[in-house]
């Protein structure tokens, strides 16, 4: 079914933020968002249901079923299949507006990519689940004058902040370290589905109102909102901070890959490899692997399974090893099985 | 002295919101933290009075200290 953008987007031109000026304002917009789990999936759904032009989706992980509950652009046979989110991402929004020009990336943010999948944007939306590449997102956006919205969501709870480089504090003026020891995630601490998807609904439309100029609407603080225990609360975040070492200092470690794992703790019980310039050809491989254990593949992923372990392989040599936490056995199955 | 602490977002369960406290003179930010039973790796924002400070910074009298985690779910 056609449908006319006049007749698609007629609820929103009547509202008066956004009306006939803004529609076109929208429609020729491009954004891009980084991370498409629970915040990206409602960022997505919305920007794209919104009419904004150019959706680039970029995520490094797979549909698994325990995402279904939270994650409202996925369905079973995405779980089923293991589709690439991005991809899945991408299969879902033609079905509710094809007219958008989406840019499905599976690939992980890193400082290795970051200018070439960043640049272009003039704005970035949050919908990682780790501050590792949030603080990458911020020196980039601060560094080239880029707005970006944080968004994140734990148990019950919503925090989300625009961050316009210049303008009001940024990521690093807020949170002046990066996290060090253990941090709660939706894995430790469980994720209610209307806390994350609230809260990417509030960045949602923030993002729209600096798209279509409603600049001075903008919210100029860190909000938490904590959807169970009727609960609000805002910090100041009008104004950089003086001595903070992104806006003041202009020093940007992230960007620069200092301290960056080359392994990182993925999920409630996996390892990630971030190797990404060990091109895999997938053929070849599963006959290696064949012997072993159990090989699948599509154009861009495959999956491998040896028990207890589950091995998934994309194109430029990241793995994500299901079954340990242990960097080293990640290390030695890696090392044993796709060669390092 | 009394201080004045102001806990966000998941920090607040099973807290309070805002609550003025007794400690002893010389009390560390570290203290109240510990006091509150707070992990010190999910603090992820100190501020007294909008001012950023670290969790080694002593106390005065009739401070404003707020505590917020890091939330980085998604």
């Amino acid at each position: 079914m056609s449908v006319s953008s006049a007749e698609r987007y007629s609820r929103q031109v009547l509202f008066p933020g956004i009306g006939a000026e803004g529609q076109k304002r929208l429609q020729a917009a491009r954004v891009v968002i980084v991370g498409c789990g629970a915040t990206g999936s409602t960022l997505v759904s919305l920007l794209g249901r919104a009419g904004v032009g150019t959706l680039r989706i970029i995520d490094r992980d797979y549909v698994e079923p325990s995402n279904l509950q939270r994650q409202g652009l996925f369905d079973e046979s995405d779980a089923a299949e293991s589709l690439p989110k991005a991809a899945a991402a991408a299969r879902k929004i033609a079905t509710f507006n094809s007219e958008l020009a989406v840019e499905p990336c599976v690939a992980d943010l890193t400082p290795e990519n970051v200018e070439d999948l960043l640049e272009g944007f003039p704005l970035i939306m949050d919908g990682t689940d780790n501050f590792e590449t949030r603080f990458l997102i911020n020196d980039y956006a601060v560094k080239n004058g880029v707005p970006w919205i944080y968004a994140a969501a734990i148990s019950s709870c919503g925090v989300t902040m625009n961050i316009l480089p210049g303008e009001t504090a940024c990521l690093a003026c807020m949170f002046p370290e990066s996290p060090h020891g253990t941090v709660d995630t939706c894995e430790t601490s469980g994720i209610l589905n209307s806390a994350v998807n609230g809260i990417a609904s509030v960045a949602a439309t923030e993002a729209l109102k600096f798209l279509v100029g409603a600049k001075v609407q903008l919210r100029r603080t860190l909000l938490t909102r904590d959807l169970w225990f009727n609960d609000f609360a805002e910090l100041d975040a009008s104004t950089p901070r003086e001595d903070c070492r992104c806006c003041g200092e202009k020093e940007f470690p992230h960007l620069a890959g200092e301290g960056r794992p080359h392994i990182s703790l993925c999920g409630r019980n996996s390892v990630q490899i971030h190797e990404r310039e060990r091109p895999i050809n997938f053929v070849e491989i599963q006959s290696r692997l064949e012997p072993h254990g159990i090989v699948r593949f599509n154009e861009l992923i495959l999956k491998f399974w040896h028990e207890p372990y589950e091995i998934t392989l994309f194109p430029d040599g990241r793995a994500i090893i299901k079954g340990t936490t242990d960097v080293g056995v990640a290390r030695s199955l890696y090392a044993r099985f796709i060669g390092c | 002295m009394h201080i004045n602490v102001k806990l966000f977002a998941t920090f607040r369960v099973g807290r309070f919101s805002e609550q003025k406290r007794e400690y002893p003179p010389g009390t560390r930010v570290s203290g109240v933290i510990e006091d509150l039973q707070i992990p010190e790796s999910q603090v992820g924002i100190l501020m007294l009075r909008n001012r950023h400070i670290s969790s080694d910074q002593e106390l005065t009298d009739g401070a404003d200290l707020s505590i917020f985690p890091f939330v980085g779910g998604g």
